[in-house]
């Protein structure tokens, strides 16, 4: 109160003073009740009811002109404002940085006249220069009050500054200021804004680690005065802040350098985080990522123990699973691996409780939004049952694989009762695939029937989408040039059909719908994606080079059927087709040997065979262009299986090499 | 029992409306026991019934989402038969009955099992998918299962950084894809609708069509319309909906979306048996109509295939029903449009959308809109609730129904001519008020093509007069008892270009802060006059009061400074004022726009009035004029004080000889070098002796300079401002001590008043004018001439002790008590008056 004197400002009644900060205490209060009351709504109402007896609050200390002596109390509140607020809402807004920004204006002025009056007090000699540097001070802040609107970061930055310069001779404001620094941190840190919030840690350390750029080393440094025992409640204190920044910042960190590829820093980071103080769920997300970074340093025990410990640590449990799968692979322990995502799929069974989050600054709430490309996303449960049968698809577990694969339709097929949802399309294969990986796997798996049941599945529900057939037909006999577009994965379902009927025993039906799928895939010209964003906006899920694949394995796979049923002729057109639609395939070729050395036209056979032999003396070309599970798995099934001892037995029955 | 509530649902589907706090739930014109509820504690918004768990969802204004069992308690107890009134049962509205309390909610949805709410975010809209709570279950949150955020263009926030109350609230409604398995009243009892399936699969994607999802469709106030895919709603909180790859967005509509349904157009009815809805539409807010159909390109691809219609607005409400038309109800009248006819006009989009001519039915201010479902064969109901709150059913016999082309009776043409002509009437209206906007930008252009050319004459740098001046002069009048001193401003053009309405001349008067308080700020008094037509070669005379002001002082010198203002608000005013009166008066055009200050200022001229303009010279004013403003012998108290002093004996005397009496005159003179000064007059003296001449340029401004002029004046004796005289005398001397190569010229100016106030103000006013005249000077004189240097340091040593003493002398005055202040003061002038002689010279 030594201030009242020279400042001459009206300064509220002590006891309308004690009144109000009695209603923060008690508000603080009730925000903790709320806090350990279970019952949600009440909690919720609560809570809601102590905001807005903080906004309330806050209006009436802000309807008088900012004075000293309030100034301490009224920071607090702003604090416990934006705690709870923050908290309620579960993340920070622009609205948070207003309040921070209303508050710090209002604290200028007054931390900016009671240090001239200080200074014209205390030194009598210093008079000319203090006002000179306050009238700057005050026509900065007056600027940058008018240049607020859109820039506020940039106005925020300053106001610190000048804040932050002018108070540290005003020691009881500076606690309450130190705390509203603290959640700017938070703020700037969950936007991302590093530049600034070095800078807001550099001016509260004093400048004198000016050199240091190192964020953690900066929230280390930085100390909080320590709050007296008379002073106003609050919900958090200071220094339980800025340990929860020191651990969001260094898991962010760590994180960011996990994606970015500097894996030792990334290590050091993520220690830190790991030693901070968090919660259990932030703790297995740190632990997963540590288990990743140790992983791509190529230390899979380090990075096991870890993820144990992550799976101790609680509920959360499907990222540390599907780390232990990746884990596994890279070890090449399928049976482990195909184990941990049968695991995870279990877990994300368990719907997650409906945790009522702490009425605090947590670490959460500085933490990135997970982006499905982070290391730690693992999706949901029909992702990972996703997962779990292509895997098994892949490594040849086929009768397994039908079985995930009809599970998965089964859960996202089955209408209202479904709670888990299908993979979003970006990154996983569309819908569609999914049905045809599914088919064949029931195919590999021998269970044809089961494969046409898919199909046809597939087709009468999206019947309506496609073109009908016999309007196809018509335009074909009709010889227009324009013909309805059709998406690959139609033809692909004929395909598949096909191979249902092969494996049925059935030659007549298989090819005719090899036939079908070829009559489309020779309509499908790859000009329709011109189509505009007002269109289906259905994207192609194939790429070119996998659609000439397409072409050529169906092209094989009605030549084979034509030789099954003794037509050597047709399978030949067949045969010629495929090797010209696909040079580099080198199985139509051999199927084309074949069939040549059966109707035995030696010359062609001999000119084919010098063109396969050198084709194979050079370095085969890796397929570096991904195709679609179900084309790759189709692909095996037309693979001619001794292409070596074909060659060699050709050799032999030449007559003479000839001369070269 | 469940059927009489499934009646009763599409009545609450009518009533969802922004109509009360109570509910009210009729039966359909049946004596139903109607369960009446409680207050809410706010605004309700919407009403929704999930019919299979049997409970009622009502969303209050900025409470959030109540759940309530609608099963009336058949306790009788409440019953009111006496009134004849139909029995009421009471539902209470118990706050635990906040389903989600959230402040952010504006609208919500019921799918199935799952409730799907929006909420308004700071910069985002939020669609949340909670799980409903099970019938018998405790009405609570079963855990949120979804989300994904909507972006938006503009911030939603207003200026306090609260959410602004929205004008508009977003609309969400559920489409499913039509089907075998698809139980229709699963999808309709939730306030969705179904979709033939080529178009479903379509707008949404394979996905969607393949899974059957559901697919919520929002319509956003900012006139977005996106839609996502139920099914694909992933959440947990560690993979929330990343909203690039859900949200999809359909259209935009530019205007707040008011409405989206379905309808059946039958356009593409190869296939008879395909009784959904085959045509999307969405409605905004002023009337614009969005259709989507599923429709095929050249080449036979299936494409959707995108209209857009106007109809007139503002669209309050809207209901589908019946084949393909769409009820909409506007302020005035409740219409009916059939977008199954082959008479909707059909463009392509970027086309401008093409006037749809709705029918009206003769109800007007419908807030809400329901189609009835179980109506008798041939008739089509509708449910409606007015602004007032009236409850109304409408029932159109089929064959009565307008807009049917083939069945353009003579009764309907009668109606139909009468349609057209008001139509007719609508659009001379909107021409007219269109060619009056267009007019008054025309002249708003104009003006300020006009105010451009002003600024550009006044600002171009150019030497010599301005084309556009102003100048002052000020007089004494005495309009009351008190003498006051008046400017006039005569503002000249004599440029080319006139000054229209809109110009304003601003004169700012600025008072110099008096020495006492000097923390006090200088008080500026802005008179603005509108210059109402200023025509080349006119000249227009303003008026203005300069004081004294309230005090009775008259704080000299005074600043007065000329501008013309051109204002921005008068022109942009009149442009703007017509746009405002086409909307209706509830949608306030915010009128602060422009701030205050907004507009063109150009400087004109800024003038010191100093204690030299205001001297009053009686002994010059001619005979028959007496001087106005000359006080009266016994005005001055000093002066009847003296006079007293004097006592009776002495003969009466005039108050000048009383007060050299006793208040020997203060004197000041200043000399200047008469070269410095003859260069400085250059030839207005011409003709005229030095002293002469510079005693005129002394008083330029003064009223007296004729006079002065010609009786070739060199000594005056005037009256300051507050009554005291005021001698002032020019005359050559000649310095004999000072110049080093003989006796320097110069010119003594001396002012000598009984009053040190005056004569400090006319002293000052003096050097103010030979500062300036001596800067203007300093680059054109070669150099001071050779002085003699000792000299002017004795000087210098002299006044430096004496400047040592004043200060002294003025601390003691502060410390010192009343007996010895008052040989302090005397003291004090004493040196003061030793300060000034030698008087100052300048060369």
């Amino acid at each position: 109160m030594s201030h009242q004197t020279p400042l001459g400002t009206s300064v509220p009644h002590t006891s309308c003073l004690d009144l109000w900060r009695e209603k923060n205490d008690q508000l603080v209060r009730q925000a903790k009740v709320a806090q350990d009351s279970g019952l949600s709504l009440r909690r919720q109402q609560l809570a809601q009811d102590a905001l807005e007896g903080f906004r309330g609050l806050l209006h009436s200390l802000r309807g008088l002109p900012a004075a000293v002596p309030v100034l301490p109390l009224e920071l607090t509140v702003t604090c416990n404002f934006i705690t709870l607020k923050a908290s309620l809402a579960q993340g920070f807004t622009e609205d948070q940085a207003q309040d921070i920004q209303q508050g710090l204006e209002r604290g200028v002025p007054q931390t900016r006249s009671t240090f001239v009056t200080f200074g014209l007090l205390q030194k009598e000699k210093s008079r000319d220069e203090v006002p000179t540097s306050a009238v700057c001070l005050s026509s900065t802040v007056l600027e940058t009050q008018k240049k607020l609107g859109p820039r506020l970061e940039c106005g925020l930055r300053g106001l610190w500054d000048s804040v932050l310069h002018y108070s540290t001779l005003l020691l009881e404001v500076l606690p309450a200021l130190h705390h509203l620094a603290g959640l700017q941190a938070a703020i700037w840190l969950s936007t991302d804004c590093l530049g600034d919030l070095t800078f807001l840690l550099q001016t509260l350390n004093g400048n004198q680690s000016e050199a240091s750029e190192n964020l953690l080393l900066l929230l280390k440094t930085w100390s909080p005065p320590a709050e007296e025992s008379d002073v106003p409640l609050t919900l958090q204190d200071a220094r339980g802040l800025r340990d929860i920044l020191l651990t969001a910042s260094a898991y962010r960190q760590g994180l960011q350098e996990l994606i970015t590829g500097s894996l030792p820093r990334a290590l050091s980071s993520l220690q830190e985080a790991a030693s901070g103080l968090c919660s259990r769920p932030v703790l297995v997300q740190v632990y997963t990522a540590l288990g990743t970074c140790l992983r791509k340093m190529g230390n899979p025990q380090r990075a096991l123990l870890y993820l144990a410990a992550a799976l101790k640590g609680g509920s959360t449990c499907g990222p540390p699973l599907l780390e232990a799968s990746r884990l596994y692979r890279q070890l090449g322990n399928t049976a482990a691996e195909l184990e941990s995502l049968e695991l995870l799929v279990e877990a994300l069974n368990v719907t997650h409780s409906f945790e009522a989050p702490q009425l605090l600054i947590e670490v959460e709430l500085l933490l990135p939004r997970p982006h499905p490309a982070s290391p730690l996303h693992c999706g949901t449960q029909s992702q990972a049952k996703y997962l779990l049968a292509s895997r098994c698809l892949q490594v040849g577990r086929a009768e397994d694989a039908a079985e995930h694969y009809l599970d998965l339709l089964a859960l996202v097929l089955d209408g209202s009762e479904s709670k888990f949802f299908p993979p979003p399309s970006p990154p996983g294969p569309c819908m569609p695939e999914v049905f045809l990986e599914a088919a064949a796997a029931l195919i590999q798996a021998g269970r044809a029937q089961d494969a046409l049941t898919v199909c046809e599945e597939l087709l009468s529900r999206t019947s309506s989408l496609l073109p009908k057939m016999p309007q196809l037909r018509e335009d074909a006999r009709k010889g227009t040039k324009e013909s309805p577009h059709c998406p690959s994965w139609v033809s692909a379902t004929y395909l598949l059909q096909g191979q249902a009927w092969v494996q049925l025993g059935a030659p007549k039906e298989a090819i005719s719908e090899f036939s079908r799928c070829l009559e489309l895939l020779f309509r499908t010209t790859p000009k329709d994606e011109e189509q505009g964003p007002a269109s289906n906006g259905e994207k192609e899920c194939i790429s070119d080079v996998a659609l000439q694949q397409l072409r050529a394995a169906a092209l094989i796979s009605r030549g084979l059927q034509w030789v099954t049923i003794g037509q050597d002729t047709k399978a030949l057109q067949d045969f010629l087709l495929s090797v010209q639609m696909c040079p580099g395939y080198q199985d139509a070729s051999f199927h084309l040997l074949q069939t040549l050395r059966r109707m035995d036209r030696r010359h062609e056979a001999t000119a084919l065979w010098w063109r396969l032999k050198a084709q194979t003396e050079l370095p085969q070309e890796n397929a570096a262009w991904s195709l679609p599970l179900y084309l790759e798995t189709y692909l095996d099934w037309i693979h001619s299986p001794d292409r070596e001892t074909l060659l060699e037995e050709f050799q032999t029955s030449l007559p003479e090499p000839p001369d070269l | 029992p469940s059927g009489a509530l499934l009646s009763a649902v599409w009545l609450l589907l009518g009533l969802a409306g922004a109509w009360g706090r109570q509910v009210l739930a009729a039966g359909e014109g049946r004596s139903l026991a109607a369960p009446r509820l409680d207050s809410f504690p706010a605004q309700v918004w919407q009403l929704e019934l999930s019919a299979v768990p049997g409970l009622l969802y009502v969303l209050c204004a900025r409470r959030g989402i109540y759940c309530l069992s609608p099963d009336p308690k058949s306790d009788g107890s409440d019953r009111d038969s006496e009134d004849g009134e139909l029995p009421c049962a009471l539902i209470s509205v118990d706050p635990d009955a906040c389903l989600l309390p959230d402040a952010a909610l504006c609208t919500f949805t019921v799918v199935a099992d799952k409730l799907v709410t929006l909420a308004q975010g700071p910069a985002h809209w939020k669609v949340q998918l909670f799980e409903c709570p099970r019938p018998g279950e405790d009405a609570r949150p079963r855990g949120q299962v979804g989300e994904v955020e909507l972006s938006i263009s503009s911030p939603l926030t207003g200026p306090l950084g609260e959410p602004t109350a929205p004008r508009f609230l977003p609309v969400l409604r559920c489409v499913s894809p039509a089907g075998p398995s698809t139980l229709l009243s699963r999808v309709q009892g939730s306030g969705g609708f179904l979709l033939e399936r080529a178009l479903f699969g379509l707008l949404f994607g394979v996905d969607a069509s393949l899974l059957e999802s559901p697919v919520i469709l929002c319509g956003l106030p900012d006139g977005q319309l996106c839609c996502v895919v139920l099914k694909t709603l992933v959440t947990s909180k560690l993979s929330p909906g990343d909203p690039k790859a859900l949200v999809k967005i359909l259209h935009h509509l530019e205007e707040p979306v008011v409405f989206i349904g379905a309808v059946k157009t039958g356009s593409s009815a190869q296939d008879v048996g395909d009784t959904h809805p085959d045509c999307l539409v969405a409605l905004g807010h002023d009337g614009r109509v969005l259709t989507i159909k599923a429709g095929c390109d050249e080449a036979g691809t299936l494409v959707p295939a995108l209209r857009e219609y106007r109809l007139p607005g503002p669209v309050l409400c809207a209901a589908c029903g019946g084949g393909g038309r769409v009820y909409h109800s506007t302020t005035s009248e409740l219409c009916v449009v059939d977008l199954a006819q082959g008479g909707v006009p059909s463009g392509d989009l970027g086309d401008p959308p093409s006037l749809l001519c709705p029918a009206g039915l003769g109800v007007c201010s419908v807030v809400t809109l329901s189609v009835l479902s179980e109506v008798p064969e041939g008739t089509r109901g509708l449910l409606a609730l007015s602004t007032r709150g009236r409850l109304m059913t409408c029932r159109l016999q089929l064959s009565s129904e307008v807009s049917g082309p083939t069945r353009a009776a003579a009764a309907s043409t009668g109606q139909k001519i009468k349609d057209l002509l008001s139509g007719i009437g609508t659009v001379s209206e909107r021409l007219s008020s269109l060619r009056k906007a267009v007019e008054q930008r025309n002249k708003a252009l104009t003006c300020l093509n006009e105010a451009m050319n002003v600024s550009c004459i006044l600002l171009s740098g150019r030497e010599g007069p301005k084309p556009i001046s102003c100048t002052v002069t000020t007089a004494w009048s005495r309009p009351q008892l008190q003498d006051v001193l008046t400017a006039t401003f005569w503002l000249e053009n004599s440029s080319g270009l006139c000054l229209d309405r809109g110009w304003t001349l601003c004169v700012q008067v600025l008072t110099s802060a008096s020495a006492s308080d000097s923390d006090m700020a200088s008080a500026a008094t802005t008179y603005t006059i509108p210059v109402d037509r200023l025509g080349p070669g006119d000249r227009r005379e303003v008026t203005l009061p300069l004081g004294p002001g309230e005090d009775g002082v008259l704080h000299l010198p005074l600043t007065v400074s000329c501008a013309l203002h051109y204002s921005l608000r008068e022109v942009m005013g009149g442009a703007r004022a017509p746009s405002e009166s086409s909307k209706d008066s509830s949608d306030e055009c915010c009128p602060d726009v422009l701030p205050e200050q907004d507009g063109i200022s150009l400087p004109l001229c800024e003038h010191t009035v100093d204690v030299l303009w205001c001297l009053r010279f009686p002994g010059l004013a001619p005979a028959h004029t007496q001087a106005p403003g000359l006080l009266g012998p016994l005005c001055d108290p000093v002066d009847t004080f003296l006079g007293s002093f004097l006592g009776p004996r002495s003969e009466p005397t005039g108050p000048a000889s009383l007060r050299a009496k006793f208040l020997p005159p203060s004197v000041a003179t200043i000399k200047v070098s008469a070269e410095l000064l003859r260069a400085a007059l250059g030839d207005h003296h011409s003709g005229t002796s030095l002293d002469c001449a510079a005693l005129q340029w002394l008083l330029a401004e003064n009223a007296a300079l004729d006079v002065v002029r010609a009786r070739q004046l060199s000594s005056v004796q005037g009256v300051a401002p507050d009554g005291a005289d005021v001698h002032l005398t020019v005359r050559e001397v000649a310095m004999t001590d000072l110049g080093a190569a003989g006796p320097l010229q110069t010119v003594e100016i001396q002012v000598q008043s009984s009053s040190p106030a005056s004569l400090c103000g006319t002293h000052h006013a003096v050097i103010g004018r030979l500062q300036v005249m001596v800067v203007e000077q300093a680059a054109r004189i070669p150099g001071p001439p050779d002085l003699r240097v000792q000299c002017l340091q004795q000087t210098y040593s002299s006044h430096e002790t004496l400047l040592r003493e004043v200060q002294t002398l003025r601390d003691r005055l502060c410390t010192e008590d009343e007996a010895t202040l008052h040989a302090t003061a005397q003291r004090l002038l004493q040196v003061h008056r030793q300060l000034r002689s030698p008087s100052l010279l300048l060369v």
